[in-house]
């Protein structure tokens, strides 16, 4: 872990999910680590204009690199999955490949933004927090363990696949979130579907589709006596919650899942309220996991 | 060495099946297929598999080990070994079965039918041969390396939701033609792949490029046809214009336009006010009058405007196709 880091909240994060914005930065204080806001910085261009216009993609990518070498940070921190292949992909891209990196630079010199000199890296929050002194550091800060408290963990996709460009552990048996909820004193469930999709990056253009994905990890973590799921993306969070009424009414199961952000979970065993981490703000009520842990 | 791992077995004339486990001796040189062959050899010959070279070329011995999908002859099972730990071994998914690890390959046959993997060519080829550019080539030499194992279509998380999605493999394949300058219908491929099952179907898991053991990266493939669907300005699907208003928002306020989302992308969607308020009363519906603006929105702006041109260049030399015209090629 780093003492400080150019931090990318994303989309997300800074409109509807506001509350992992504000909970990552409430972890972070508690972990003294010192997130330094990006003047400027856009949306990455989420897999839609990776997928549709892939220069212009990499251009944006380049840009928010730059502007986190600007502020002299070797080490931009996401919180969102689809942020993190997007900016990984595209710096390894540039990495490897200096004309392209002109080029690149050329274009972004054209319009008056920072070149970017490939001197940064990016890292997802849970890869921080999930190893060596980062980890160290959350044991000391979970004071309130969330004893009795059963939690499946929720990866998403683009946190494990393709592991050449995020490579943090083996996508096929991650422990990363394991360890946290450990951390944390609560207790990992597991179940088979915690590596899939959530579907949400088709839940507008294929809503049937992506629901039928949704579907399976909400049922298995049900099943599995899970009291919330946990989970390192926004977008994973907004299907996961936002949705999950209509894939109940598509299963025919009340699933009655509180969905946690990763940020959330770690502010709850470090002692943050109810209401510092915006737990109000989720559409399906928490209160199934957060009054075991406000109870007392 | 010892090697210890468990089958699932099917038989289809009892209709009996279930996890069997078998411990035999192999090489430690030994493969899964290898582990296999000694299995059938001296413990059950009624084990059912396919194979065919041994080397990674041919695509027949694609199977799953602990739920993963790999091709049998590319595995080492030593280390595994090594480790104490036991893998189940099970047919592919997504495809039904017919007997132990044996799939039925006519449904990943059909899609792969239906996206027309072959030449189109509107009339005679040229005299002598085609004189394709190297870089012409790189375009779509990873698509080219596909041996049609399956791997990608067995763990395809869309394609499990919805059985006619045409999936990871015949869409990699359809790239590699759209992607050929050879080829003369790359407008009529565009429509046949824009369709209900076709690319806007992908929810980018990326468990095909994470199984390809031939690293052809199909969900990369799949976003080559969405740019050029895009590229040419083909918006009828919601895929398509879900892409665009991330586009544009880009643009407009530098972050993505939260509301102009669900009405731009499916209108109908937009008239569920039971979800919509939901929304709002968690605070998750930001005001679309006042919406979030990026600083130095300038410079995004601009960058817009200066990549449009440049794709609109490289746009017009995929749309005039091979560089050099068939007499000259022929001659």
């Amino acid at each position: 872990v780093k003492s400080s880091y150019a931090y990318y909240p994303g989309c997300l994060a800074s409109l509807s999910q506001k509350e992992l914005d504000v909970s990552t930065r409430a972890i972070c204080e508690k972990l003294e680590i010192k997130l330094i806001d990006i003047p400027g910085f856009t949306c990455c261009g989420a897999g839609d204009v990776h997928e549709a216009r892939p220069e212009y993609y990499l251009h944006l990518n380049a840009r928010i690199l730059g502007q986190a070498e600007q502020l002299e940070q070797d080490t931009l921190l996401t919180i969102c999955n689809v942020c993190t292949l997007n900016l990984r992909q595209a710096d390894i891209k540039l990495k490897a490949d200096p004309e392209l990196l002109e080029r690149v630079n050329h274009n972004l010199r054209d319009v008056g933004a920072a070149p970017y000199a490939g001197g940064v890296e990016v890292r997802h929050l849970l890869w921080e927090i999930a190893e060596g002194e980062g980890y160290e550091r959350l044991k000391q800060i979970a004071k309130k363990p969330l004893t009795g408290l059963r939690i499946a963990p929720f990866y998403g996709c683009q946190i494990l696949r393709p592991s050449k460009l995020l490579g943090f552990e083996d996508p096929d048996r991650p422990q990363s979130l394991e360890r946290i909820i450990e951390a944390c004193g609560a207790e990992p469930v597991d179940y088979p579907s915690k590596i899939k999709c959530c579907g949400f990056p088709i839940v507008l253009a294929r809503e049937e589709v992506a629901l039928g994905e949704l579907i399976q990890p909400l049922a298995e973590a049900k099943e599995a006596g899970a009291d919330a799921m946990v989970t390192p993306c926004p977008l994973c969070h907004l299907s996961l919650d936002a949705w999950q009424g209509k894939a109940a009414r598509e299963a025919d199961i009340d699933f009655g899942m509180p969905i946690f952000h990763l940020a959330q979970l770690v502010g709850a065993a470090a002692g943050l309220t109810y209401d510092e981490l915006l737990f109000k703000r989720h559409i399906v009520k928490t209160h199934q996991a957060t009054d075991k842990i406000y109870a007392q | 060495m010892q090697y210890t791992l468990k089958i699932e077995r099917w038989n289809p004339e009892t209709e009996q099946g279930g996890l069997h486990e078998y411990t035999v001796e192999a090489p430690e040189t030994a493969t899964l297929l290898d582990v296999l062959d000694v299995v059938k050899d001296t413990v059950d010959g009624s084990l059912s598999y396919r194979k065919s070279c041994r080397m990674a070329v041919c695509g027949s011995c694609g199977m799953r080990m602990d739920g993963a999908a790999v091709l049998a002859c590319k595995m080492p099972m030593a280390p595994l070994a090594e480790e104490g730990r036991v893998p189940v071994i099970s047919p592919m998914g997504n495809l039904p079965v017919v007997k132990d690890l044996v799939v039925d390959m006519d449904p990943f046959w059909a899609k792969f039918r239906a996206v027309k993997p072959w030449l189109e060519e509107d009339d005679a080829p040229p005299v002598k041969e085609w004189r394709v550019q190297q870089q012409e080539l790189d375009r779509i030499m990873k698509e080219a390396l596909c041996i049609q194992c399956g791997c990608c279509v067995s763990e395809c998380n869309s394609m499990a939701s919805d059985p006619d999605f045409l999936g990871p493999a015949a869409l990699a394949k359809a790239a590699r033609f759209v992607g050929d300058v050879r080829d003369r219908d790359r407008k009529g491929r565009l429509e046949l792949y824009n369709g209900p099952h076709g690319v806007w179907d992908c929810t980018r898991c990326y468990f095909c490029n994470e199984r390809c053991p031939k690293g052809v990266d199909p969900r990369d493939a799949i976003a080559k046809i969405g740019a050029e669907i895009y590229a040419e300005g083909m918006l009828s699907d919601k895929g398509a214009r879900h892409a665009q208003v991330f586009d544009v928002s880009t643009r407009a306020t530098g972050y993505l336009l939260e509301t102009a989302l669900v009405p731009y992308t499916d209108p109908l969607k937009a008239m569920d006010i039971k979800f919509a308020m939901q929304m709002a009363r968690a605070g998750k519906v930001p005001n679309p009058l006042r919406p979030h603006r990026a600083k130095k929105l300038d410079e995004v702006r601009k960058l817009h405007k200066l990549l449009k041109t440049q794709e609109a260049e490289l746009l017009a030399e995929k749309r005039a196709g091979v560089s050099v015209d068939r007499e000259e090629a022929g001659t």
